[in-house]
């Protein structure tokens, strides 16, 4: 095996083992021991991962794409799935995003969960969780791929519904979990559609196959491609698969953070970026995945800007910056997606840390309305909750700004009808501002409530019984819940650290890739890209120059426009609302996705079980079709009953006779 | 130690011999001892077993009825193999489970157990069809007794439903294999049952159609499938759970083989005839278990009603008539009895905490003092659901794909049986497990008189779930054999219609 193999099998099998050690051993460890040592596991695996990329890059180009196959996994008669992975820039550059910002976000959990009667669970699920995307990113076929996207989903069920007590917890993670699961049956379909005319599994075979045997915009192809789609919107929350996502909030924050951050929501993503041979021969396809990311973008946006749930706030925000990577990777900007890929991972971690700080310092309200003035209290986590909303908003010289702003050059590049994404993209940009800071007002502007009050005087007192805020039920604190000591950034060094970290990264990772200057992650990427027509392409000066200044102005100008209504004359608010009643009422629920999915998925599933339960199981099973044997039942059962034993020999006799009487019957005949 | 079947196949019948004349309070003990010594044959074939040979091996050819041509020849190969062991480790693992517990009549009880399990291996052995089909009927007449004398619940309308169905069943299939054998024999050639001569001598289309349909009826009532499960609710309720386990893994598995060691080779034309028939069937059976399952509140009907969409996957990949759907079928038949078994005991184990009612909505909040118990649950859950990674996703992919090769609608209206499988095993979990806590419930852990029985299950779950090619690579080369050999082996044609080319 060769260090590359090692390196990569190392990064995916720390986290595993990791989950199986802290499943074993992590209640006998004292303190937080659980938490470090998961903590250590991933950041083992981050290692690993930095390692993957040196020996990596110490190759050439077209040595760049390795397949470590560790054994047969399903295969026989013409389908070769084996167990592999494949190592080249794009799944480097994605373990290492992911066990990096991973990394961060245990080591803020081991302060953040301490309270928590679940923490040796909380810390099994999420190496588990970690390992399932590294499996997904690290896939070497199509199986190994659809199973790392399964056991994501199936991981993510366990940490939303991680306070299993919650009625609300539980509902959200079977909702999930089931759209999820819809989501890996279009992987399967979509995988059989391609099979069906390449005849192998593995990535690169496939590939290259596909090429000899696709003309481009074959029918197949273009059916395969839009069920993979399918696949990515599901875990990607693109819509309409996207009413999962805001309900998942009922996890603890740092699964929040997890999951829509570094992991799971970019899977769709990577997917597309993955298939991209494969897109670029099925063009609608593709155009179907801009034109869904660019709905969604928009969409999310409009919702974020509606709702009052701190988290869930930021929950809409990361649909929206999927979105813009969705849009991007479907229209053969691939660097520049990924690009925002890890950028929206620093900067969105960094927002749920420091909104899970509120939250904590809140008592576990997540309620808008009921925050305000926290800027005094909790100077550190207001710092960060900026940084992270100003790389959000896109201002200059913010990560965000530059990896947004290149992957609306790159769709602005492509003409045609192109443009109208382009237009929505900055509109997209506009509200973006709006809502991050309309967040960050709220939550640290205005008059203190009494909680920040408590806070700047030094202490801070809980309710000795917590409620859910969604139900008005009371906690079981009793399995897995925070109690009464609530863990803020402000007090907590671990916390500190992972969003001092974040922070950094999310101030000066913009520039790994400037336009005309920097392009480390182009030059990284391309040999996994090498075979693509969209991806060298030149950007004229002036439309860089138009495009760059026009973002940081339409990032600014949103955040003056939340500054004006939510700081400078709250008045306006009310007014606005008034006036487009309708549209807040439209955004406020969501755009009614909930009840259209209810209405054309729910209740006809529902409806069908209860037929079969009651109509179809009462009289056709029981009543005509059983109609004789029931009445033989009915009528013998009394008799019988006297001598059951007897009547079973008899009918072993009768078998007995049968047998006899129906060989001679075609003896005689024969 | 020599390798012969017919040790293997008779050894649980002496044990049940002995557990009949011996004291009662060995009874269990000498069971036990029987099935672990099946269970230990049954491993050293798996080892011993040539993978690369297309033909039938340990083959035992005595005459028995000469003048009726029906031989006593029992063989293995790559249809067979893995569900003789299953057989072994579920009656293992449901005596081991019956044996940690107190039962009335405990010599009869396991008497007939163990008759039951020489039955089951019987049928699966038999290379005759003559042999195939008194095993098969015998297989169920300890069933009637175990349900109707040890059973629960309506016990006896239960046995009675049971045995109207599978006698008409029974007699159905007992003219069909008559016939088969006369029929085939109307030429030159002596009158055989031999599986290896009936499939030289292929029969008439016309006489073929009603004898598959008069085999068809007898299988699809004991998966159960849609519409002909009327038997199973009753059934389901009235079993004592060990038998039940061995009955919803074992015996439901004989029938899906029952169509790829006699339909498909005897009567090709037929089983081509028929195939949207029996495919529409299977994807009913799919959508109607299913949704019977997220509806239904019993814990073991949610289960029984779950096997006849898992039995619908297993037709399904039968009549894709491809290696791949073959393939499939195969495993995912180990894969659902390694798996239903533990999820009926765990079903007994939640309902011993919720004051002994298996109904979900009287349960609720069990997984908090059972880490345990909860982890196996889930495992369990998990490969019910076929989850990717486990091998029943495996198993489900091959059959999936092997009916979207020719059949791409119903391969895709089936797969949105995974999406409901999702929804009711998902459901049975957290209606359990997670929540509020039940009015009467109480949690506690596995016990170690439990876990001796789950825990290795469970283990086998995940061993099979790393490693599917261990079964896979078994039945390859019965399912697809190489061509050449293919052609000396059967000359009436090739059981399954071999892999079209790719591109």
């Amino acid at each position: 095996m060769t260090s590359l193999k090692l390196f990569a099998w190392l990064t995916l099998l720390l986290p595993l083992a990791g989950c199986i050690a802290v499943a074993l051993v992590g209640r006998r460890l004292p303190g937080r021991g659980a938490g470090y040592l998961a903590t250590g596991a991933l950041a083992g695996s981050f290692a690993a991962a930095i390692a993957t990329l040196v020996t990596l890059t110490g190759r050439e180009a077209d040595e760049q794409q390795v397949v470590a196959v560790a054994w047969d996994y399903a295969n026989t008669v013409g389908i070769d799935a084996q167990l592999s992975l494949l190592v080249d820039p794009l799944s480097v550059f994605m373990i290492l995003v992911v066990s990096g910002v991973s990394t961060l976000i245990h080591l803020y959990s081991i302060s953040y969960m301490a309270s928590d009667q679940g923490y040796v669970r909380f810390f099994a699920y999420l190496n588990f969780f970690v390992f399932s995307m590294l499996l997904l990113v690290l896939a070497g076929n199509f199986l190994v791929l659809i199973i790392g996207w399964a056991f994501v989903g199936a991981a993510s069920y366990l940490l939303i519904s991680f306070w299993y007590r919650r009625t609300t917890a539980t509902s959200a993670g079977i909702k999930a979990f089931v759209i999820n699961v819809l989501g890996d049956v279009g992987l399967v379909l979509g995988t059989f559609f391609i099979f069906k005319h390449v005849g192998t599994l593995d990535f690169l075979q496939s590939f290259e196959n596909a090429r000899e045997t696709f003309e481009p915009g074959d029918g197949d192809l273009t059916a395969g491609c839009i069920l993979l789609l399918v696949g990515a919107f599901a875990k990607s929350a693109q819509v309409p698969l996207h009413t999962w996502l805001p309900d998942a909030m009922e996890g603890p924050t740092p699964v929040s953070s997890l999951i829509h951050a570094a992991t799971m929501v970019t899977a769709g993503v990577y997917l597309i970026a993955r298939m991209h041979p494969l897109f670029e021969l099925a063009p609608t396809a593709a155009d179907v995945g801009a034109i869904v990311g660019c709905l969604t973008l928009l969409i999310a946006a409009t919702i974020a800007i509606a709702v009052t749930d701190l988290k869930r706030v930021i929950a809409y925000s990361t649909m929206s910056q999927i979105g813009y990577m969705v849009m991007a990777v479907s229209a053969g900007a691939y660097a520049a997606g990924l690009f925002h890929l890890m950028t929206h991972a620093f900067f969105k971690a960094l927002l749920f840390m420091a909104a899970g700080s509120v939250i904590a310092a809140m008592a576990g309200q997540q309620n808008l309305d009921k925050m305000g003035g926290f800027r005094k209290a909790m100077p550190f986590t207001f710092g960060c909750m900026v940084i992270g909303g100003l790389a959000l908003s896109g201002v200059p010289p913010f990560s965000g700004f530059f990896s947004k702003d290149e992957i609306l050059l790159l769709i602005g590049d492509r003409g045609g009808w192109y443009w109208i994404l382009y237009v929505a993209g900055y509109a997209g940009a506009f509200m973006t501002g709006i809502y991050t800071f309309r967040m960050i007002f709220r939550t640290f502007f205005g008059e203190p409530v009494p909680e920040a009050r408590e806070l700047e005087e030094g202490h801070l007192h809980h309710a000795e019984v917590h409620t859910n805020p969604a139900t008005g039920e009371v906690e079981d604190t009793e399995v897995g819940f925070p109690g009464a000591e609530h863990h803020i950034a402000e007090r907590e060094p671990t916390m500190k650290i992972a969003m001092g970290a974040l922070a950094l990264l999310a101030i000066v990772g913009g520039v790994l890739q400037i336009p005309k200057v920097v392009h480390v992650i182009d030059d990284f990427l391309d040999p996994t890209f090498a075979g693509s027509a969209l991806y060298h392409r030149e950007l004229g000066d002036g439309l860089i120059a138009f495009g760059l200044v026009l973002g940081a102005i339409v990032g600014v100008a949103g955040i003056a426009v939340a500054y004006l209504i939510w700081v400078k004359n709250p008045q306006i608010a009310v007014t606005v609302r008034e006036r487009l009643a309708p549209l807040h009422t439209l955004f406020v629920n969501k755009w009614y996705f909930d009840e259209l999915i209810d209405a054309l998925v729910v209740r006809p599933v529902r409806w069908f079980g209860a037929w079969s339960h009651q109509t179809f199981e009462r009289i056709f099973v029981n009543g005509l079709l059983v109609g004789g044997t029931s009445g033989v039942v009915r009528a013998g059962s009394s008799a019988v009953r006297a001598a059951q034993t007897g009547f079973l020999r008899y009918y072993a006799l009768l078998i007995v006779v049968g047998i006899v009487a129906l060989a001679f019957y075609f003896l005689m005949s024969a | 130690m020599t390798l012969h079947l017919s040790i293997m196949l008779w050894l649980p019948v002496a044990f049940a011999v002995l557990a009949l004349v011996a004291p009662p309070r060995f009874a269990g003990r000498l069971a036990l001892l029987g099935a672990a010594l099946v269970l230990g044959y049954a491993v050293t074939y798996l080892v011993d077993f040539d993978s690369g040979s297309g033909v039938l091996q340990y083959v035992t050819d005595e005459t028995w009825i000469a003048e009726l041509g029906i031989s006593y020849k029992l063989g293995l190969d790559g249809l067979n193999l893995l569900l003789v062991a299953l057989t072994a480790i579920l009656f293992f693992s449901c005596i081991l489970w019956a044996s940690l517990r107190q039962w009335d009549r405990p010599r009869l009880f396991y008497f007939h157990f163990l008759v039951a399990e020489t039955a089951v291996l019987g049928a699966l052995l038999a290379q005759d069809l003559a042999l195939f089909v008194v095993f098969f009927d015998l297989m169920l007449v300890p069933f009637f007794f175990l349900t109707g004398m040890w059973g629960g619940a309506r016990r006896v309308q239960a046995t009675m439903k049971l045995v109207i169905y599978t006698l008409v069943g029974s007699l159905l299939m007992l003219t069909a294999a008559v016939a088969t054998g006369v029929l085939a024999a109307a030429g030159p050639p002596e009158l055989s049952f031999a599986f290896s001569d009936l499939a030289e001598r292929p029969l008439a289309e016309s006489s073929q159609n009603w004898i598959f349909l008069f085999f068809a009826a007898a299988f699809l009532v004991k998966m159960p499938a849609f519409p002909l499960h009327g038997w199973m609710p009753d059934g389901y309720r009235a079993m004592p759970l060990p038998v039940l386990a061995v009955f919803s893994g074992v015996l439901s598995k004989v029938a899906a083989y029952g169509f790829l060691r006699v339909c498909l080779p005897l009567f090709p034309d037929a089983s081509d005839h028929f195939q949207t028939l029996l495919l529409l069937i299977a994807v009913a059976s799919i959508l109607y278990g299913s949704a019977m399952a997220f509806t239904t509140t019993e814990a073991r009907l949610i289960l029984g009603y779950s096997s006849v969409a898992q039995l619908g996957f297993i037709t399904l990949g039968v009549f894709a008539l491809n290696a791949q759907g073959a393939q499939g079928a195969l495993l995912q038949s180990f894969n659902h009895g390694l798996v239903v078994a533990p999820a009926l005991f765990i079903v007994a184990l939640l309902a011993a905490r919720a004051s002994g009612s298996e109904d979900i909505r009287d349960m609720g909040g069990l997984g908090m003092r059972a880490p345990i118990l909860a982890t196996m649950f889930l495992i369990v859950a998990f490969a019910t659901l076929a989850l990717p990674g486990s091998a029943n996703f495996a198993a489900e992919f091959y059959i999936l794909l092997g009916v979207f090769t020719d059949h791409m609608v119903i391969a895709i209206v089936a797969s949105t049986g995974v999406i409901l499988a999702a929804i009711y095993a998902l459901r049975l979990f957290i209606t359990t497990m997670h929540n509020r806590t039940g009015a009467r419930v109480e949690s506690r852990e596995l016990s170690l008189r439990d876990g001796l029985v789950l825990v290795p299950l469970v283990l086998a779950i995940i061993a099979i779930a790393l490693y599917p090619q261990f079964a896979l690579e078994r039945s390859e080369s019965t399912v697809a054999p190489p061509p050449t050999a293919a052609a000396e082996l059967l000359p009436g044609g090739t059981p399954f219609a071999p892999l079209e080319e790719t591109p």
